[in-house]
């Protein structure tokens, strides 16, 4: 087990080298000068003058290698180098925004699993009847819907016509607990409704995909009663693909509330993006790009390890 | 591919090219100008010449609908297009050639992946500004790597392909082979993976629309439609609803099409075997459980029907074998003949789209009642498994489940059945794993599955199976998926474990060898019957069935140098011809086996033939 978790988190460590490493080229490969590029506005050419300061700020005068090695530098000492337009720190930013993301992530994980789970099991027992193919139906629109029209929609019901809650928002959870929760309450479940139906989808097909296999004919000639079967024997193996996939959706999310983020105006880790693409401010952009992809390979490092604790098989292979 | 699965498309297919006709014909229908504002007539309902009414700006919300529809296909297609082209090109070359070009085209292409992908379109966004051409390079990006990984792992598949290989070896170019061998094999998963990119792609371009970063106002798009229905939200939510449902209705329509041209290319995704749950008496048979009492198990007349598309097909009819305590009976037959469904149905677990139709099943239990097991309730036939009646299956490393540990799955049996503690019943568990030949049974009750060797499973699956010392144990082909110098341990297993009390045991094989060294009686199965049963050495010593015949002559027995086939296959249940079905295939055909199914003959006391010229046989 010790083994096998120290090789995940080599391979941890390769794959951040890895994307530090890509994030810093893409300036670099980018055709033309990147300073000219990140200044043009609607094709006209920029004053040569900032050109210049720009290049001077970004370091990129410097030889590739000493700005890779600064860059680096920089990075462990968690310095992610400062905004273009007001010097502000970016890890400082990111530190105060990066837990409000996760906040929402998980409450909508939570809640996704909460329903999907269940509710993906129950129709795969079910799977042909009535109540399977409502599900399915439900799950195939909650996964076409964007999440930007579920969470408008949401606002223009909730908050507009029935006024059960504000239109968004965010009060720290120190401040008014009450308030905090019920203002994360509608972010979260509109992540949850396309999440829920990807958790549900994957749960039932999984589930199916148990029901069929040998050990459960054995489960049952044993005479075990069915609620033991579902739960002890169908249920823990067919997480397994479950919990890879709301991983790499949690993963995804990561920079995938950006638009919930804006509908909502929860000032997470995605509005500050927002922010910075639109004034093409690339410190900000690359430091929040890094940190995400970090957080995303960490995430991927977790489900690895959670999977050893699930299924022993993979702890030896 | 049936017609019934193409009909399957044509509902989601109809809707998607409705709305890419809508969106192509945009220039010639009769609308308004998309973008020429009308302010005085801003936020106005719907009208004659604005059915759909007017939006902040007083321009035509129906135009801007199906003009936004051109601009979000025209980037979804475009991009879904160039990834296609890219990602295939790459993957294709990757997947032909291996080695250092693998790595260049697929392995490098695995790096995007690691990026959360708005996040990634968002990066695109900053360094080119925002506009219609950057969604498309973003897109591009983005879902080239989707195609590569699907186009390589169907090059892989389809490199090893025969007709491949033979152009190879007929010196064909790589370009050609690819070009024209292996890209329209690997058509279905790219189309697939087309309409799965179209879909996402839309999604993407109307969210980064929606932020302001995708297409530039004042075009129109979805995206910005519901960015600026939602400043007027209070006072028109109307204008909220058309570009909503428009999205949503046309995303709806692409997975659906996905979703079905994926179940019509892979037809296997949807087949399921589950479902056992909703398992149900389905037909109400006479109670044959007041008839005379047998001794421990007497099978009538058994019938099992499978209702198919083409009709009902019977694979098992009129089975009767009975079994006394302490016996053993050995069921012998080829693949198909149906003797593991019988074996099944004397447990009550055949699967959920077959049921008994005919027969009975009756069983003496430990308290001397007879219960007929087709009509015994689910809840009650549940108290019988695994306590009375048990079965040990073909293959043990399947029959295990992984994730839990081997004592655990043998104590589980134990307490389904007797009200003991968890630590007693981990106790018995060790000790039925002594039993059964298990070395160090305390160490490997606490082993998971994959740590044993196949033998070894297959003694704890036959220690989960006596666990509650059953009155019959049927042994379903238990060391067919055994080393051969393993099937003679457990063999002798099975011999011990019967010596100790009076466990019947109905073994089921096609192995003659095995049926001489463990069975009293033999009931010989083919395409759904019993053809032959009797005394195990009396049958070999003088088969009165064509059929038993003919596999004993089969058989290596290491006397005879010389082995006989038995001409053709066994019948399909749904293909079974007039008269005998062993009768194509029969060296002693007459007429009559062609036109008459032959009755049971009684050959003597305890011998039974189903051949109309049994006398004859031997």
């Amino acid at each position: 087990m010790l083994a096998y978790a120290l090789g995940r988190i080599a391979v941890a460590l390769g794959l951040i080298w890895a994307v530090v490493t890509l994030v810093f080229l893409i300036i670099h490969l980018v055709p033309g000068d990147p300073a000219e590029l990140l200044l043009s506005q609607g094709g006209v050419a920029p004053d040569p003058v900032a050109v210049a300061e720009l290049r001077d700020k970004l370091g990129l005068d410097r030889p590739l290698l000493t700005q890779y090695l600064q860059y680096v530098g920089g990075l462990l000492k968690g310095d992610l180098g400062s905004s273009l337009l007001d010097d502000h720190s970016v890890t400082a930013e990111i530190a105060l925004r990066l837990p409000r993301t996760l906040e929402l992530i998980f409450a909508a994980s939570l809640i996704a699993v909460m329903f999907g789970l269940p509710l993906g099991a129950l129709a795969a027992l079910r799977a042909g009847g009535p109540v399977d193919r409502v599900l399915a139906a439900a799950a195939g629109l909650g996964l076409s819907v964007p999440v930007f029209v579920v969470g408008t929609i949401a606002i223009l019901i909730f908050a507009q016509k029935l006024r059960w809650v504000p239109a968004g928002g965010f009060v720290p959870f120190w401040r008014d607990p009450v308030q905090h929760l019920i203002l994360l309450m509608m972010p979260a479940c509109t992540i949850a409704v396309g999440l829920g139906a990807v958790v549900f989808r994957m749960t039932r097909s999984s589930v199916l995909e148990v029901l069929g296999r040998d050990y459960v004919r054995a489960a049952h000639a044993k005479g075990l009663t069915p609620r033991r079967i579902v739960f002890h024997h169908v249920v823990r193996n067919a997480l397994i693909p479950v919990i890879t996939v709301l991983a790499l959706h949690m993963g995804s999310l990561l920079g995938g509330t950006v638009l919930v983020e804006f509908v909502f105006n929860w000032p997470g880790l995605s509005g500050y993006l927002v922010r910075a693409v639109e004034q093409r401010d690339y410190p900000e952009v690359v430091g929040i790009v890094l940190v995400i992809s970090i957080a995303f390979v960490i995430i991927n490092l977790a489900v690895d390890l959670l999977y050893a604790v699930i299924d022993p098989r993979v702890r030896h292979g | 591919m049936a017609a019934r699965a193409i009909s399957y498309l044509y509902l989601p297919g109809a809707i998607v090219a409705g709305i890419v006709v809508v969106a192509l014909a945009a220039p010639l229908l009769p609308l308004a100008d998309p973008v020429k504002m009308e302010v005085p007539a801003r936020l106005a309902l719907p009208s004659f010449a604005h059915p759909l009414g007017q939006d902040e700006y007083g321009r035509d919300v129906l135009s801007r609908i199906i003009w936004g529809a051109r601009a979000s296909l025209t980037v979804a297609f475009l991009s879904a297009l160039l990834a296609g082209v890219i990602g295939t090109t790459l993957g294709l070359l990757g997947g032909y050639f291996r080695s250092f070009i693998e790595i260049l085209t697929v392995r490098s292409m695995e790096a995007i992946v690691c990026f959360p992908p708005i996040l990634l379109a968002l990066l695109v966004v900053t360094l080119m500004g925002p506009g219609a051409l950057t969604l498309v390079v973003a897109l591009t990006i983005l879902y080239a790597p989707g195609y590569a990984r699907v186009a390589f792992a169907a090059t892989l598949a389809a490199r090893g392909l025969d007709y491949v290989t033979a152009q190879e070896a007929l010196g064909a170019k790589p370009m050609r082979i690819l070009g024209r061998t292996i890209l329209p094999n690997i058509a279905p998963p790219l189309l697939v993976q087309f309409s799965l990119t179209v879909a996402a792609a839309m999604v993407l371009e109307s969210g980064l629309s929606f932020l302001g970063l995708g297409v530039v106002p004042p075009a129109p798009s979805w995206g910005l439609m519901i960015r600026g229905a939602r400043s007027t939200m209070e006072q028109a939510p109307w204008l909220l609803l058309w570009p909503c449902a428009a999205l949503t209705g046309a995303i709806l329509a692409f997975n659906l099409l996905c979703d079905r041209l994926r179940d019509v290319l892979d037809p296997r995704a949807g087949a399921s075997n589950a479902g056992w749950l909703a398992r149900a008496m389905a037909r109400v048979l006479p109670d044959a459980s007041s008839g005379p009492a047998p001794s421990l198990l007497a099978a009538d007349g058994l019938t099992i029907e499978i209702e198919t598309s083409g009709g009902p097909i019977r694979p098992v009819r009129g089975v009767s074998l009975s079994l006394a305590p302490g016996e053993t009976l050995a069921l012998v037959g080829e693949s198909g003949s149906g003797k593991t469904l019988t074996g099944l149905a004397l447990m009550g677990l055949l699967p959920p789209t077959m049921t008994i139709v005919d027969g009975s099943i009756r069983f003496v239990d430990r308290a001397g009642r007879t219960r007929d097991l087709t009509r015994l309730p689910e809840a009650e036939m549940r108290r019988l498994r695994g306590n009375e009646i048990a079965m040990v299956f073909q293959d043990p490393s399947a029959s295990l489940n992984p994730v839990h540990r081997v004592g655990d799955q043998v104590a589980e049996g134990i307490r389904a059945h007797r009200d003991i503690s968890r630590a007693d019943a981990a106790a018995q568990a060790v000790g039925l794993l002594r039993d059964v030949g298990l070395p160090d049974p305390q160490q490997r009750a606490r082993a998971y599955p994959h740590e044993l060797s196949g033998g070894q499973r297959q003694r704890a699956m036959i220690a989960s199976a006596v666990a509650n010392a059953p009155r019959l144990l049927i042994a379903d082909e238990p060391t067919t998926a055994l080393d051969v110098t393993i099937q003679a341990q457990i063999l002798d297993l099975l011999a011990a474990l019967k010596a100790k009390g009076d466990m019947g045991l109905i073994f089921i094989t096609h192995n003659l060898a095995v049926v001489s060294e463990i069975a009293d009686r033999v009931c010989v199965m083919y395409a759904g019957e019993i053809v032959e049963e009797g005394p195990v050495a009396e049958v070999f010593a003088s088969p009165r069935h064509p059929y038993t015949a003919a596999l004993i002559a089969s058989a290596p027995d290491g006397v005879d140098a010389q082995l006989a086939a038995i001409p053709g296959t066994v019948p399909l249940p749904h293909m079974l011809p007039d008269g005998c079905a062993f009768a194509p295939r029969c060296a002693c055909v007459v007429e009559q086996c062609r036109i008459a199914t032959p009755p049971v003959a009684q050959v003597s006391a305890t011998r039974a033939s189903r051949c109309f010229k049994w006398k004859e046989v031997a």
